[in-house]
């Protein structure tokens, strides 16, 4: 008690060198926070995804290949299988704006079976069954746009030529904010059809839930094989896995961070050492007297390194503080960017931040530190600083 | 004004905190620079791809090459249209291309990532800045095969020389490499057009038309022509302007990168506003003493910032330089344009060096301004009596 006491006093004695040192420190690691708080949404997501027991499937060529919509079918007939419907990308623009959500074509009898996480009112769901035209979105978004129900929704297509001409049914709610929209898919396939376009009868992608998660890896090894020696051979993934296909399109994000990371709390490390060097020298008659009046090595050390240690981790809350302000703002700002807020993914990675910020203090605490226990009081007495 | 001789002469006493700010700072800078370095790479990649001159045609509504199609008796239209430049032989430059992405692996279990093939023509490697197939040989029509650059070799499974490249159960054969001046053309598979469209099993499939205008008067009548045909439905728009789109399209980095940049350099503000303060501190007699012979408040408190500024920049020349093993380091990414990869090299041009010592520049200023006001603020008896 007596030595935190000291340590405090200590963290005083000067408050603007200590609350640099912090700041600098808080910023660093505010940045690692956006950082690690990045990597760890996607690691929330993909585990979120494990647990719906969902499979995706496409073809083996990519997403430009072609999935013939009769292949939705036969999925839902595949053993294991409890639910499947197409999930067709549209792409298109919203009024002046381009592509500014998510938008797909399903099977509305299926798609809440399949995503049966998300709920809808039963009322609006049979209104967007019987609706040609219709579409239903995630509440988020419908807020978001201040779209009521009947509200007329325009899409000009990109890659498809059909633009439709959408109207909103209803809206779902979901555990995290997709951002989606989601339109019959036929309303889509018919207009392709009279324009005689190229593209017709594509599911694009099937999303299938299957009935255990034990049996994902199976079920998705049973589809592939019966359509491997078709003309649109398929690729069969959990969903976890095809979330990770777009974080690895990005290349080697991973390693880049820990290598920014790496370089931050390295960089840290000198400037807290620095700092504590720099208070270590003013000190030195101070502690050979604490030592001449009876403080053993080890308080010094446990005193000196428990200091260091004190303001990077002060540092730490507070950096992990504003990156997690900036995380949430970032959330708010855009969803589709960074799906998670900040509450959804609190975690060990936060853990791991003070840890680092701990260590940091450690590292630079502990030369000084080992000076000032062995400095000899009669040296330490007569230096002039 | 007090000699500089007497900043360098005090970092060199405090050379141990001289070197850990130096280093630090450079950290920082260095860890900023890089990031800049990567979307340089990339935007410079991109922005030579275009050349003025040449016009892309899309099918209206789209700006991707990757989401067009065109009818071929359209692109045989306009490639009749006045005003197209001609090559050696009186052919127009004017190239039907056919464009597909494929999920393929990556080398060394780097992930599965989307893949461009083009299909094109010989007029087509006209149109793209200094073609050259540097080694093994180009395509020959109706034999699948395909050639790519070295880069994109070492990046894919399956994309060396003498490898095969599985397209819809076909399998196409590198047989050489070409090099395009790093432009985005770089990032791709090139085999004959109708081998690919064949495999695909789309044989009257087209993308796009890239040609080339005479002038700028060509270039003008041109873009309206195919804009303003009823039958077309056409969109035309030149090079710079759709790869500009593009670039666009990578602001998760560019965001990235001002994240970095802004953060670190904050905190490295606060640190080398530490180093000074510590400096000062220790120099109150020396501060009172030039006070006293005479120097006036404005040139200590230049002194000090310059000192601080020095401190900094050192750093930041530092952190610069260690960058410049990385330069030309090829790498990759997903362009979210056209949703496939694009590789390209790290580049670390005036521009962005000048951003890194920017940088450092600010730390300096700002980390040294409150440090040295305290400095001058200080009465030269109490300065004096400091021990």
């Amino acid at each position: 008690m007596q030595t935190l006491f000291y340590i405090w006093r200590n963290l005083k004695r000067n408050k603007l060198r200590s609350i640099l040192t912090i700041l600098s420190v808080g910023f660093s690691l505010a940045l690692m926070t956006v950082l690690n708080g990045y990597m760890a949404m996607q690691g929330v997501w993909g585990k979120e995804a494990e647990t719906r027991n969902r499979i995706v499937v496409m073809n083996s060529q990519g997403f430009s290949g072609m999935l013939p919509i009769s292949y939705v079918d036969r999925v839902r007939n595949t053993e294991g299988v409890q639910a499947a419907s197409q999930y067709a990308w549209y792409g298109g623009n919203y009024k002046d704006e381009q592509m500014p959500f998510a938008q797909f074509g399903v099977d509305p009898k299926s798609v809440f079976d399949v995503w049966n996480e998300m709920t809808i009112d039963p009322k609006q769901l049979e209104e967007f069954q019987k609706t040609r035209n219709g579409c239903v979105v995630d509440r988020r978004l419908a807020e978001k746009r201040g779209w009521k129900i009947g509200e007329r929704i325009p899409l000009q297509g990109t890659f498809y030529r059909f633009d439709l001409d959408l109207v909103l049914c209803g809206s779902f709610d979901s555990p995290q904010d997709t951002g989606s929209l989601w339109f019959n898919w036929l309303y889509l396939d018919e207009g392709m059809r009279a324009m005689n376009a190229a593209g017709t009868g594509n599911s694009g992608t099937i999303f299938a839930r299957v009935t255990q998660s034990e049996s994902m890896a199976s079920v998705s090894q049973r589809i592939d094989e019966r359509f491997a020696s078709s003309d649109n051979p398929t690729r069969t993934q959990t969903e976890a896995a095809f979330a990770q296909m777009f974080t690895d399109m990005l290349g080697n994000v991973q390693a880049y961070i820990r290598n920014i990371g790496l370089a931050v709390v390295f960089s840290l490390s000198l400037v807290a050492a620095n700092a504590m060097a720099m208070s270590m020298r003013e000190r030195t008659t101070e502690i050979a007297v604490l030592k001449a009046i009876g403080f053993s090595r080890r308080r010094v050390l446990v005193t000196i390194l428990g200091e260091a240690c004190s303001i990077t981790l002060l540092g730490g809350l507070l950096g992990i503080f504003i990156g997690c302000i900036c995380l949430e703002l970032l959330h708010t700002l855009s969803s589709q960017f960074m799906p998670l807020s900040v509450f959804e993914m609190l975690g060990p990675w936060l853990v791991y931040l003070l840890t680092t910020a701990a260590g940091i203090g450690f590292v630079s605490g502990i030369v000084p530190a080992v000076r000032a226990a062995q400095l000899s009081v009669i040296d330490g007495l007569r230096r002039v600083v | 004004m007090i000699p500089v001789k007497y900043n360098v002469r005090n970092l060199r006493v405090r050379w141990v905190t001289t070197l850990m700010t130096v280093v630090g700072t450079g950290l920082v800078v260095w860890a900023t620079v890089l990031t800049f370095g990567l979307t340089d790479g990339l935007d410079h990649a991109l922005r030579i791809s275009g050349d003025p001159l040449d016009l892309i045609v899309l099918r209206k509504g789209t700006t991707q090459e990757t989401s067009s199609n065109i009818d071929q008796k359209v692109a045989k239209e306009i490639a009749n249209l006045g005003g197209i430049a001609t090559d050696s032989s009186g052919q127009p430059l004017c190239s039907s291309e056919f464009v597909t992405i494929l999920t393929k692996p990556r080398r060394n279990n780097g992930g599965t990532t989307n893949l461009i093939v083009r299909g094109l023509q010989d007029i087509g490697r006209g149109l793209r800045p200094g073609f050259t197939i540097v080694r093994g040989r180009d395509v020959r029509t109706g034999v699948n095969e395909a050639i790519t650059s070295e880069r994109m070799a070492q990046r894919f499974e399956n994309l060396a020389l003498g490898e095969k490249l599985e397209i819809n159960k076909v399998h196409f054969e590198i047989v050489g490499y070409f090099e395009a001046a790093g432009s985005s053309a770089e990032s791709e598979v090139w085999t004959d057009l109708r081998d690919l469209t064949g495999a695909r099993r789309t044989p009257e499939a087209l993308s796009a038309v890239n040609l080339r205008c005479r002038d700028e008067a060509a270039k003008t009548s041109l873009l309206k022509r195919i804009r303003d045909d009823e039958q077309f439905k056409l969109d035309a728009m030149d090079e710079p302007a759709y790869f500009e789109r593009q670039m666009t399209a990578s602001i998760a980095i560019r965001f990235v990168g001002f994240a970095i940049a802004i953060f670190l350099t904050m905190g490295a503000m606060f640190a080398a506003a530490n180093t000074m303060y510590a400096a000062i501190a220790s120099r109150g007699r020396e501060i009172g003493a030039l006070r006293a012979i005479g120097f006036s408040r404005r040139s200590i408190l230049t002194s000090f910032l310059f000192e601080s500024v020095l401190l900094c920049v050192l750093g930041g020349l530092l952190g610069c330089l260690a960058t410049l093993p990385f330069n030309g380091l090829s790498t990759g990414t997903a362009n979210w344009a056209t949703f496939s990869e694009i590789t390209f090299s790290f580049r670390f041009g005036p521009s962005v060096l000048l951003r890194g010592v920017l940088m450092a520049l600010t730390m300096g200023l700002v980390g040294g301004l409150f440090p040295a006001l305290r400095a001058v603020r200080m009465p030269i008896i109490t300065a004096l009596r400091e021990t």
